[in-house]
C-alpha cells in the first residue's frame, strides 16, 4: 500500500465543489508532483490532506490510516508537514523563533540541536540572519524559512505548495536543488507547483489538476513529452 | 525671521497652558508648600515678601527660561537678535496666559465667586498666592513681567550656549555619563551576577513593604485598586495580549470572584460563615471553570463575533446578578455587605493598608506565573496562534486547547482580582461589575502595552491612578484625563512600555534594535553566538 492514498476526496467551500473526486498516491521516498493552473484546486488538495479542510467524501490514508477523525495538529504528529502557500512565515517572529515552532510537534528536545544545524546546513543564509525578523526577509529567504521550518518537524511526508512562487529563476534552482537534497536525505516529498518545467524535472511522477480533477497522471519524463502538458504548462507550441 | 517667532509663540502658547495647568490642579500651591521646607528666610518677610511667593517666584521663573530655551529649540541657525526676539516672544506670551487667568480667576474671586465648586484647589488663599498677593490686575501685570524676562534669560542662556543644543547635550551628556557608568567592567559584573538582582529585589520589596505605612488610608486605597487592576490587567493581557483573543466581557470572571467570597463569608443572604481563604481559591477555581465553560462554545469564533459574545456573557453576569429571580440568591441589586477579610494567626487582617499587601503579593505571585507561561511551551504557542491561526495549527499546536487556557488563565486571575476587590471593600453589587470595568482593563493593557508586564503596571498606574490624582480638577477631571489620553496614544501609539515585539511592528520603519543590526551588516559575527 501506497505511504499517502488520496481516494475520490471531494472537498467544498460552502457551496462551491472545489475537488470533484481527486485520487492519488505518493510511495514512500518518492517526490511526486501535483501540476494545473490558477484554480485548479491544488492548494486545496494539500489543505485537505493536513486536515485544515475536511472532505465531504472520500478518504486520506496516511501509512494504512484513515485520517478522517484526527484533527490538524495531530496529523501534525502523525509525520506531516507543510510549507503553506506563499510561505506563512510568521512575520513578526525572528527566524530562530519560527524554526523553533517548526520544531513544536517534537517531543525530544534533545534532537533540536542537530535539527537546527541540518537546517543551517541546507540553507546557510538563515544561519546568517537567525536573529532577523522573518517578514523583514527577502521573498527567497522567507520561503527557505518555511522549508525549514517544516523539516524542523522531521515530518515523514513534506508537502509543498508552489515554492516557486515570485522568485527569481536562479533562485528557484536553487530551491529544487535543496527540496532532491532533502528527498535524498529519506523525506516523501508531494509538489505542487505551476511551474511544471522544474517541478517534473525532480519529480518521479506527476499529476495534472484542472477545475478540480485529475485529467492526467503519468512517470515524470512521459508527461514532459506529452503534447497537451507542453502546450498548457511548458509553453510549447 | 518668521519662523522663529512661530517657534517662540508655540513654545509660549505650551509653557502658558503648562502654566495654568499646573495651578488648577493645585500644583502650585503645593510647590510653594514644599519648597517652603527648603527656604524659610524670615528676613524676607520683613521685606514685604513671602517664604512661599519667593518658592513660588523661583519655579514660575524655572518654568519662564525653560520657555525661552524652548523657543528657539530646532530654529537654527539664528543670530543674537532673532534669539532676543523669539524668546521675548515667548515669554509674552507665556505671560499674556499665565497673567490672564490670574486676572480672571482674582477677580472672580474678589467678585465673591465661590471657584471651589468648580475647581476644589481654587481656594481664595491659592488664587491669591498665585497672583502675588497683589490686586487682580497687578498680579497679572507681574507676572507677565515675569515670564517675559525669564524668557528673555532663557534664550539668551540658550543662544550663549550654543542655542537650541542646549536640551541635546544635556541629554548626551547624560547619555555618556550613564554609559561609562554601566560599562565599567565592576558594573558589567554585578550586573550580570544573580546576587546583585537580588539585593535590588530587596530593596524594591522594601519600598514595597515600607510605602504603605507612609501613605495613609485615601492613598493607600488607591494604590489597592490600582493594584487589582494590574491583576485584571495580568489576565486580560494574556488573553488578549498573548493569544490575541478579544474578550470584552472580562468583567464577568471578576464579578464570579466578588460573589464567590460574597456569598461564602458575608452574614447575609447565607451566613455560611466559610473562611476567607477558601474563598479565595473557590473564586480562582469558578472562575477558572467559567472560562473554560464560556470558552468550549465561543472560541470557535473569530476577532469581532468573540468580542460581542463575550460583551454579552459580561452583561448576562451582571443582569443576571441584580434580577428579581435571583435575588434572594445574590442579594439583588442592594448588593451584599460585610463580606469578611482575612484573618492571619487570629487577627483579622482588613484595613486598607493589610490589603495593600495582600493585593502586591498576589501581583507578585501572579507576575511571576505569567513571565513562565510567556517563556512556557504554551506560550510559544499563544504567540504563533495570534501571528497565524492556521499555520499554528499546521506547526502541530492545537489552538483550541491553548485559547482554552489563555482564557481559564484570564479567568482565574480576574476571580482572584473579584475576590480581593469585594473583600476589601467588604461590599459587592451589580454596580460594581458593569462593562466600564471590562473597558478600563482593555484601555490599561493597551495604553501600558499589549503583551508587555512592565505595561500592564504603568497602564494600570495611568487609568486608574491618574484619575485620582486629577481629583482636584473635579468635573474636568473626565476631559482632562481623556485629553491626556489622546496624547498618549498620539505620542506612543505602541503604548507606555511595549513589548520589544509590538514596538517592532509600530515603528516599522525605524531601524531594527542593534542586536538585528549586527547580524545584518556583520554575518561573519554571527558564528560567535552566545
Ligand atoms: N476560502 C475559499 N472560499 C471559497 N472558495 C475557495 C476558497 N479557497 C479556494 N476557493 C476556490 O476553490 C478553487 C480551488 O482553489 P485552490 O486555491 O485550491 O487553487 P490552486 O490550484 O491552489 O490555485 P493557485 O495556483 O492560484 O494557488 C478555486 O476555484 C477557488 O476560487
Ligand atoms: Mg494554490
Amino acid at each position: 500500500m501506497a505511504f499517502l492514498e488520496v481516494h475520490d476526496v471531494h472537498t467544498y467551500y460552502g457551496n462551491i465543489h472545489a475537488l470533484k473526486g481527486i485520487s492519488l498516491t505518493v510511495e514512500r521516498g518518492e517526490i511526486v508532483t501535483l501540476i494545473g493552473g490558477n484554480g485548479a484546486g491544488k492548494t486545496t488538495t494539500l489543505r485537505t490532506i493536513c486536515g485544515l479542510l475536511k472532505p465531504r467524501r472520500g478518504k486520506v490514508i496516511l501509512d494504512g490510516e484513515d485520517l478522517a477523525d484526527f484533527k490538524t495538529h495531530q496529523i501534525v504528529y502523525k509525520g506531516v508537514a507543510m510549507v503553506p502557500e506563499g510561505r506563512g512565515v510568521f512575520a513578526r517572529l525572528t527566524v530562530e523563533e519560527n524554526l523553533d515552532l517548526g520544531a513544536y510537534s517534537r517531543n525530544d528536545r534533545a534532537t533540536y540541536a542537530s535539527d537546527l544545524e541540518r537546517v543551517f546546513g541546507l540553507f546557510p543564509r538563515l544561519k546568517e540572519r537567525r536573529k532577523q525578523v522573518a517578514g523583514t526577509l527577502s521573498g527567497g529567504e522567507q520561503q527557505m524559512l518555511a522549508i525549514g521550518r517544516a523539516l524542523m518537524a522531521h515530518p515523514r511526508i513534506l508537502l509543498l505548495d508552489e515554492p516557486s512562487m515570485g522568485l527569481a529563476p536562479i533562485l528557484v534552482e536553487g530551491i529544487f536543488d535543496t527540496i532532491k537534497d532533502i528527498n535524498r536525505e529519506g523525506t516523501t516529498i508531494l509538489l505542487v507547483e505551476q511551474n511544471a518545467l522544474m517541478a517534473l524535472s525532480i519529480a518521479s511522477r506527476g499529476y495534472v489538476l484542472q477545475t478540480g480533477q485529475i485529467v492526467l497522471q503519468d512517470s515524470a519524463e512521459n508527461l514532459q513529452a506529452n503534447e497537451m502538458v507542453q502546450k498548457a504548462y511548458l509553453g510549447i507550441e | 525671521m518668521r519662523k522663529h517667532l512661530i517657534h517662540g509663540l508655540t513654545s509660549g502658547i505650551v509653557f502658558g497652558i503648562i502654566t495654568v495647568f499646573l495651578l488648577l490642579i493645585g500644583f502650585l500651591s503645593t510647590i510653594a508648600d514644599l519648597l517652603l521646607v527648603a527656604i524659610n528666610i524670615k528676613s524676607l518677610e520683613s521685606a514685604g515678601l513671602s517664604a512661599q511667593t519667593l518658592n513660588l517666584l523661583l519655579f514660575l521663573g524655572l518654568l519662564g527660561v525653560f520657555t525661552g530655551i524652548r523657543a528657539l529649540r530646532g530654529a537654527e541657525p539664528l543670530s543674537w537678535v532673532q534669539a532676543i526676539l523669539s524668546s521675548t516672544l515667548a515669554g509674552l506670551v507665556h505671560g499674556l496666559i499665565a497673567g490672564s487667568a490670574g486676572f480672571i480667576l482674582g477677580t472672580l474671586t474678589d467678585n465673591g465667586v465661590k471657584l471651589t465648586t468648580y475647581l476644589s484647589a481654587m481656594l481664595p488663599q491659592t488664587v491669591n498666592l498665585y497672583i502675588l498677593n497683589r490686586a487682580p490686575l497687578d498680579g497679572a501685570t507681574s507676572l507677565l513681567l515675569l515670564f517675559t524676562l525669564t524668557g528673555l534669560v532663557g534664550g539668551l542662556i540658550a543662544k550663549g550656549l550654543g542655542s537650541r543644543k542646549v536640551g541635546e547635550r544635556a541629554g548626551a551628556f547624560w547619555q555618556t555619563t550613564v554609559t561609562s557608568v554601566t560599562e565599567l567592567p565592576a558594573i558589567k559584573r554585578v550586573q550580570s551576577s544573580p546576587i546583585t538582582r537580588y539585593v535590588i529585589y530587596g530593596i524594591l520589596l522594601l519600598i514595597v513593604f515600607l510605602l504603605p505605612q507612609r501613605l495613609g488610608q485615601y492613598w493607600n486605597y488607591t494604590v489597592g485598586t490600582v493594584g487589582i487592576y494590574v491583576l485584571l490587567g495580568l489576565g486580560l493581557n494574556i488573553v488578549v495580549g498573548l493569544a490575541g483573543l478579544l474578550d470584552l466581557g472580562y468583567v464577568a470572571f471578576f464579578a464570579i470572584g466578588a460573589y464567590t467570597v460574597a456569598l461564602m463569608t458575608a452574614p447575609e443572604p447565607h451566613a455560611l460563615g466559610i473562611n476567607f481563604w477558601v474563598a479565595l481559591l473557590s473564586g480562582l477555581v469558578l472562575a477558572a471553570l467559567a472560562g473554560i465553560l464560556l470558552g468550549v462554545p465561543v472560541l470557535r469564533m473569530r476577532g469581532d463575533y468573540l468580542a460581542i459574545v463575550t460583551l454579552g456573557f459580561g452583561e448576562i453576569i451582571r443582569v443576571l446578578s441584580r434580577s428579581d429571580l435571583l435575588t434572594p440568591f445574590t442579594g439583588g441589586p442592594r448588593g451584599v455587605r460585610d463580606i469578611a477579610g482575612p484573618t492571619i494567626f487570629g487577627k483579622p487582617f482588613n484595613s486598607d493598608i493589610d490589603f495593600v499587601y495582600l493585593i502586591t503579593l498576589a501581583v507578585i505571585l501572579i507576575i511571576f506565573i505569567t513571565n513562565r507561561l510567556q517563556n512556557s511551551r504554551v506560550g510559544r504557542a499563544w504567540v504563533a496562534m495570534r501571528e497565524d491561526e492556521t499555520v499554528a495549527q499546521a506547526m502541530g499546536i492545537d489552538t483550541m486547547k491553548a485559547k482554552l487556557l489563555a482564557f481559564s488563565i484570564g479567568a482565574a486571575f480576574a476571580g482572584v482580582g473579584g475576590v480581593l476587590f469585594a473583600s476589601r471593600n467588604q461590599f459587592t453589587g451589580p454596580e460594581d461589575h458593569n462593562l466600564m470595568v471590562s473597558i478600563n482593563v482593555l484601555a490599561l493593557v493597551i495604553v501600558g502595552g499589549m503583551g508587555s508586564i512592565p505595561g500592564v503596571i504603568a497602564g494600570a498606574f495611568v487609568l486608574k491612578g491618574l484619575p485620582e490624582v486629577l481629583r482636584q480638577l473635579e468635573n474636568f477631571r473626565i476631559l482632562a484625563f481623556g485629553a491626556l489620553l489622546v496624547v498618549m496614544m498620539i505620542w506612543r501609539p505602541e503604548g507606555l512600555i511595549p513589548s520589544a515585539r509590538r514596538q517592532l511592528e509600530m515603528h516599522g520603519e525605524e531601524p531594527p534594535p542593534e542586536e538585528v543590526i549586527q547580524q545584518v551588516t556583520k554575518p561573519a559575527s554571527a558564528e560567535v553566538e552566545s
